[in-house]
């Protein structure tokens, strides 16, 4: 099966997708992006989100996003397959620039990879960027990618992955969101006995938007998915969760469990989420939960109790609500790495 | 230590407490004993300050100060500590955390210095030895997955880390087996300092055959309707509330 993207052209308003597109209806990019960018090559911003050991590469040039596979070639031979990936851009005051790319990258049997992107920036842009992963038999890509973009950028980032016998995918994603941020990935399962996790937490406040798009398709017999997303919403923030799991017939053996949990912090804050599973194939286990609530008073009060003003206590459990979705990034000096943003991006975030 | 008077209190428009009175002084363990929906927790509630208990008359001075124009977070930094019936899981945050977090909090509000993280862990080692609890128990997500007894166990622990003056124990013994109980209760007794007070909240005698009391007081729809010494509890053990039942309306 051939990879759903809705054809997407900066440089062509008339490609722009608007709520009339089921696939956005809750993420208007017309709307937002009423002037054409200008076409601009990516200025580079050296990514500030930290270091965890990684060989460094930095994504330049239009269309493509440059040599991507000789990045991978050298993170495996020079840093143990630990690759960091510099995808900040920088762009113009007063003026929209428009950055667009597409990059690809191919593990080989039994070849693993821990990835890191970042995509931090600065100032006005629009960015349309796609990644295409494809895993050989036994591959393993762990992906943490963050999203820290300016509150005037509007953002577009999707991927591809395709999935080999035994191979392994993990995904972590961290946002702020931004004036419109959407992060689209689309998995085929393709390989037998392979495992998928998708996982993301996000913090919005302001006006900020996000969406957290995902959609697997099980086209072989024992593939298993796992989904964990949490986020906080508050002021006049939007957060949208679409996750799409479909069973193709004879896909038998399929394990396939997507969780959403999502707190409003105020009166204004929306959280749109759509969790759908379409399942053709006889035995297959799948689930899905999706809550949506505000911060547990009782918790609040027990913490108080104990001393800590309420802004402390407030702090604390919202931090305490995303970190276990960090928690599961098996890399310690990446883990960590992620703490450290999250606790720095929860500061200044809880004064109501 | 802590004096109440006519404290009238309500939850939700209904009227629990109806005017009542205590005093406890320093030094002293006091009782509160009755018969369920007297209005025992909401008097832990009350003086720990939980929102929508709303007090609308009486007075509690605590120490000197008026407690009940503190902030719930005040009372705690003054000395007051509520140990709560079902105390509560608060994931994703270890329990290492959450009493540092406390403990520092309360001193800041004081004036004092923070205890850095090697005295921190260096106290709460030797009282977690004494408690029988693991530390890697307290790496873990406050009392998530926790026992009963582990989470009345890691109640005493923060008494002891945080050393309130005033305790609280809101039915400390529901949840336990005898070999808790007796775990919790010595932990419990430990505490007992001529500068500290406790009021201990239980429907049941086999909590006082533990911690024993210097004072039992009854409550029955929202007064205290008698007081006496360690024997009453004996008394109520044999004869029940029935006799005071009376006594409120």
């Amino acid at each position: 099966m051939a990879f759903d993207l809705t054809p997407l052209d900066l440089f062509d308003p008339s490609s722009y997708p608007t709520r009339r597109n089921e696939e956005w209806k809750y993420s208007d990019l017309a709307r937002v992006l009423r002037d054409v960018p200008s076409r601009t090559a990516l200025t580079h911003l050296q990514a500030a989100t930290g270091d965890f050991g990684g060989f460094y590469w930095h994504c330049a040039g239009d269309g493509q996003l440059g040599d991507l596979q000789a990045a991978v070639t050298k993170a495996i031979q020079v840093s143990g397959g630990r690759l960091y990936l510099d995808l900040s851009d920088v762009g113009e005051e007063g003026a929209v620039a428009g950055y667009q790319g597409e990059g690809r990258i191919a593990l080989g049997a039994d070849e693993h990879l821990i990835l890191l992107e970042d995509y931090s920036g600065a100032l006005d842009y629009a960015a349309n960027t796609t990644l295409h992963f494809d895993l050989a038999e036994g591959a393993s890509l762990t992906r943490v990618v963050i999203l820290d973009e300016p509150e005037t950028a509007v953002s577009v980032r999707r991927s591809t992955v395709k999935t080999a016998p035994g191979s392994v995918f993990k995904q972590y994603v961290f946002a702020t969101g931004a004036k419109f941020q959407r992060f689209e990935t689309h998995v085929e399962h393709a390989g037998h006995g392979a495992h998928v996790e998708m996982h993301g937490a996000y913090l919005l406040k302001d006006t900020a938007h996000f969406d957290y798009t995902t959609r697997v398709n099980h086209a072989e017999i024992d593939g298993t998915t796992e989904q964990l997303i949490k986020g906080l919403v508050k002021d006049r923030a939007t957060a949208v969760f679409q996750g799409r799991i479909y069973v193709e017939k004879g896909a038998d053996g399929t394990d396939a469990r997507m969780r959403h949990q999502a707190l409003m912090l105020n009166d204004g804050a929306h959280v749109r989420a759509k969790p759908e599973l379409e399942i053709y194939a006889d035995d297959v286990q799948c689930a899905h939960g999706n809550t949506i609530g505000a911060l547990d008073e009782a918790a609040l009060f027990f913490c108080q109790s104990r001393g800590m003003p309420e802004d402390t206590a407030r702090a604390l459990l919202m931090q305490a609500f995303v970190v276990p979705v960090a928690e599961q990034i098996e890399d310690e000096a990446l883990r960590e790495m992620v703490l450290n943003w999250i606790e720095d991006k929860a500061g200044g975030f809880y004064a109501l | 230590m802590l004096s109440i008077e006519n404290l009238t209190v309500s939850v939700d428009t209904k009227t629990i407490l109806k005017g009542l009175n205590l005093n406890v002084p320093a030094g002293e363990v006091h009782a509160i004993m009755g018969p369920n929906g007297a209005g025992k927790s909401t008097l832990g509630y009350t003086l720990a300050g939980r929102p929508n208990y709303e007090v609308a008359q009486g007075a509690v001075d605590f120490n000197g100060e008026d407690l009940l124009e503190m902030e719930v977070h005040e009372r705690a930094a003054a000395g007051l500590y509520l140990s709560f019936q079902y105390p509560l899981e608060i994931p994703g945050v270890p329990a290492l955390t959450f009493i540092r977090t406390a403990l520092n909090a309360q001193r800041k509000l004081r004036g004092e210095d923070e205890m850095s993280a090697p005295e921190f862990l260096k106290t709460t080692r030797e009282l977690a030895k004494t408690l029988k609890i693991d530390m890697d128990m307290l790496k873990r997500p406050l009392n998530v997955g926790f026992s009963g007894g582990e989470k009345k166990r890691m109640e005493v622990l923060q008494m002891a880390l945080l050393k309130p003056k005033f305790l609280i124990l809101d039915e400390t013994d529901s949840g336990l087996d005898i070999d808790a109980l007796k775990v919790v209760s010595d932990g419990v007794n430990a505490l007992r300092a001529p500068d500290r007070a406790m009021l201990v909240i239980t429907h049941y005698q086999r909590l006082l055959d533990h911690i024993k009391p210097d004072r039992i007081h009854i409550l029955v729809d929202g007064k205290i309707v008698h007081s006496g010494g360690p024997e009453l509890a004996l008394e109520l053990e044999a004869h029940g509330y029935d006799r005071y039942l009376g006594e409120a309306a």
